[in-house]
């Protein structure tokens, strides 16, 4: 045998004992290269980021359609929830390559930034690794950012208000959008709210969206005394506020089965509409049984393009 | 790739010396021949790290350390008699740094199946005697015939001329070869047919010719060869980490959700 041969086999053995990179074979089914997969991220439930990444794994099929072409922000939250997290909305350091990501100016921050962009499945899971915990995404998409195809209600109670008043508002709120003709979606925020979301055809800017919001708020206010519509009264405790700011360029929304970044790694989980009634416990959607839902209420999401009487 | 030379080691392996009568050849040994220098090692399937033997004992199903073994002789099934290893030591023959040649025979009337190894004689210090010896080998064609000891075993051995070195080949005892004659498929041979044989003979004398080793190439090896070669230039060849445990479940997911992606 050649010394040549000889040689590379020697090589190929050392470089099996000499190469501690973060490789293994899970890594072949994706380009993403893993890190500290054991490092725990939720302590009082013992989540490792393995569990984190296994939990986005899963949901893909279900979150990849909706986070299609949208520019996101991250929370990201290295040390696992407890310790300081970071929001992110430029790309991390060391963004791989094949990462989709959209440049552009953004008023908050008075200059131009570099938008992550989730279009597969690897970005989703490289977005895991980073433990970005809060996937957060913007109600329009990047080939015209400025019309927004969805309309976001978010429904926030102030305490001592609680659930109960938040679920009460939430119905209201879906039977004035039905008596205008409008499907409506609903999810749990992931912590004491509901978010109700109207898919629209892409025809209206984000005033004219805001405005709609604002003015369905202004008309719950007046049909619940405990619905508040106005940034300056958010304050105001036993309130329910129905946040219409967020219909707002560059404003993002958490995405449908994001985990959020609170100690129980509850998610943010759509319903079904007959999901929404009294006993509904919010906080018991978590990354444990999210998985185990056995269908996507929000799948036909996109099927039709409502029109808004603005 | 092409080029194909087994070298000789840079270090001789044995040192002594040559003794016929009371002649002495001062000489050195280096090793000659090599088993399949090619092999492969084992590595565990699911994260390529290499495999290692351990002797672990069978009742307690424990790795057991070298200072804790010895040497059992199977007298019946799973009884043993015990041997320390000094005990075995005392009982190795004495090396006698000796190649003791006895008597100087026809090479070729030595049948190749009694050789077993052999290894490359080079003088030391003086070459005088060496180069004697050789010559004398090489004009009249002659083997010496005699014994060396090696490590724990006294092998018998031939010293002949070989490409202008001295070569010794240890050869393997009588009882170590099994009769072929003994075969039963060979004990009623049919004679045959003087047609036949004429046939026979006319083949072998077509196809006759000299023998040339570098003829002959390992099919196996070659391939296995340009397969390394095709790895190294990139491909799939990927040193790894242990995947731990909760690793494993992701894949499982991984595997899963690629699947149902693939499916919409």
């Amino acid at each position: 045998m050649s010394n040549i041969v000889r040689l590379a086999i020697r090589n190929l053995n050392r470089q099996h004992d000499e190469w501690r990179m973060e490789m293994s074979y899970v890594e072949r089914l994706t380009r993403v290269e893993f890190t500290n997969l054991s490092k725990v991220l939720y302590p009082e439930k013992r989540i490792t980021k393995a569990k984190v990444i296994e939990y986005y794994v899963k949901m893909a099929p279900r979150m990849l359609g909706i986070l299609a072409d949208r520019p996101m922000v991250l929370t990201r939250f290295p040390d696992g929830v407890g310790s300081e997290g970071f929001y992110e909305k430029d790309l991390p350091l060391g963004t791989p390559s094949w990462v989709q990501r959209f440049k552009t100016y953004s008023e908050a921050a008075q200059r131009e930034i570099n938008y992550v962009v989730c279009n597969d499945l690897d970005t989703l899971i490289w977005l895991a690794n980073l433990a970005a915990l809060e996937l957060h995404m913007t109600l329009s998409k990047t080939d015209e950012l400025e019309k927004p195809d969805l309309v976001l209600f978010d429904v926030d109670p102030r305490p001592p208000a609680d659930v109960y008043n938040v679920i009460d508002v939430t119905l209201l709120l879906k039977e004035r959008l039905e008596a205008l003709g409008l499907r409506s979606y609903v999810k749990t925020s992931g912590k004491k709210g509901l978010h109700v979301v109207v898919p629209i055809a892409r025809e209206y800017s984000f005033s004219q969206t805001r405005e709609f919001v604002h003015q369905i708020a202004k008309y719950l206010s007046k049909e619940s005394s405990t619905v508040v519509s106005e940034f300056s009264k958010v304050k105001e405790p036993r309130t329910v506020y129905v946040d219409y700011l967020q219909n707002s360029h560059g404003r993002t929304m958490i995405c449908p089965y994001s985990l959020r970044a609170v100690p129980q790694a509850t998610v943010s989980m759509p319903l079904s509409w007959h999901d929404v009634k009294k006993g509904l416990k919010p906080e018991k959607f978590t990354l444990f049984n999210a998985v185990e839902s056995p269908s996507n209420p929000w799948e036909r999401l996109f099927e039709d393009k409502q029109k808004l009487k603005v | 790739m092409e080029e194909q030379n087994v070298h000789i080691p840079k270090r001789p392996f044995w040192s002594g010396t040559v003794t016929i009568g009371l002649v002495s050849v001062p000489v050195k040994l280096y090793t000659m021949t090599f088993d399949k220098a090619f092999s492969f090692r084992f590595l565990h399937k699911q994260d390529g790290q290499p495999l290692k033997y351990q002797k672990v004992c069978v009742k307690e199903n424990k790795v057991v350390p070298w200072e804790d073994t010895v040497k059992g002789y199977e007298v019946t099934k799973n009884h043993f008699i015990v041997f320390e290893k000094e005990e075995l030591r005392a009982a190795e023959p004495q090396s006698s740094q000796k190649i003791r040649i006895d008597k100087f025979v026809d090479y070729l009337s030595v049948d190749p199946i009694y050789f077993e190894k052999s290894y490359a004689l080079t003088p030391d210090k003086n070459d005088e005697a060496y180069s004697l010896l050789l010559t004398a080998l090489q004009t009249m064609q002659k083997a010496g015939a005699g014994k060396i000891t090696l490590r724990t075993k006294e092998y018998p051995v031939l010293l002949h001329a070989y490409k202008g070195a001295l070569v010794l080949t240890t050869l393997r005892y009588a009882y170590e070869i099994a009769d072929p004659g003994s075969l039963e498929e060979l004990k009623e041979l049919k004679e045959p047919e003087k047609k036949e044989l004429d046939l026979a003979k006319k083949i072998v004398a077509d196809l006759s010719g000299d023998f040339d080793i570098t003829e002959y190439k390992d099919g196996y090896e070659e391939r296995i060869r340009q397969l390394i070669s095709k790895k190294m230039k990139g491909e799939t060849i990927v040193a790894e980490r242990p995947v731990k445990e909760e690793a494993k479940e992701l894949m499982v997911a991984l595997q899963e959700t690629l699947k149902q992606l693939k499916e919409k």
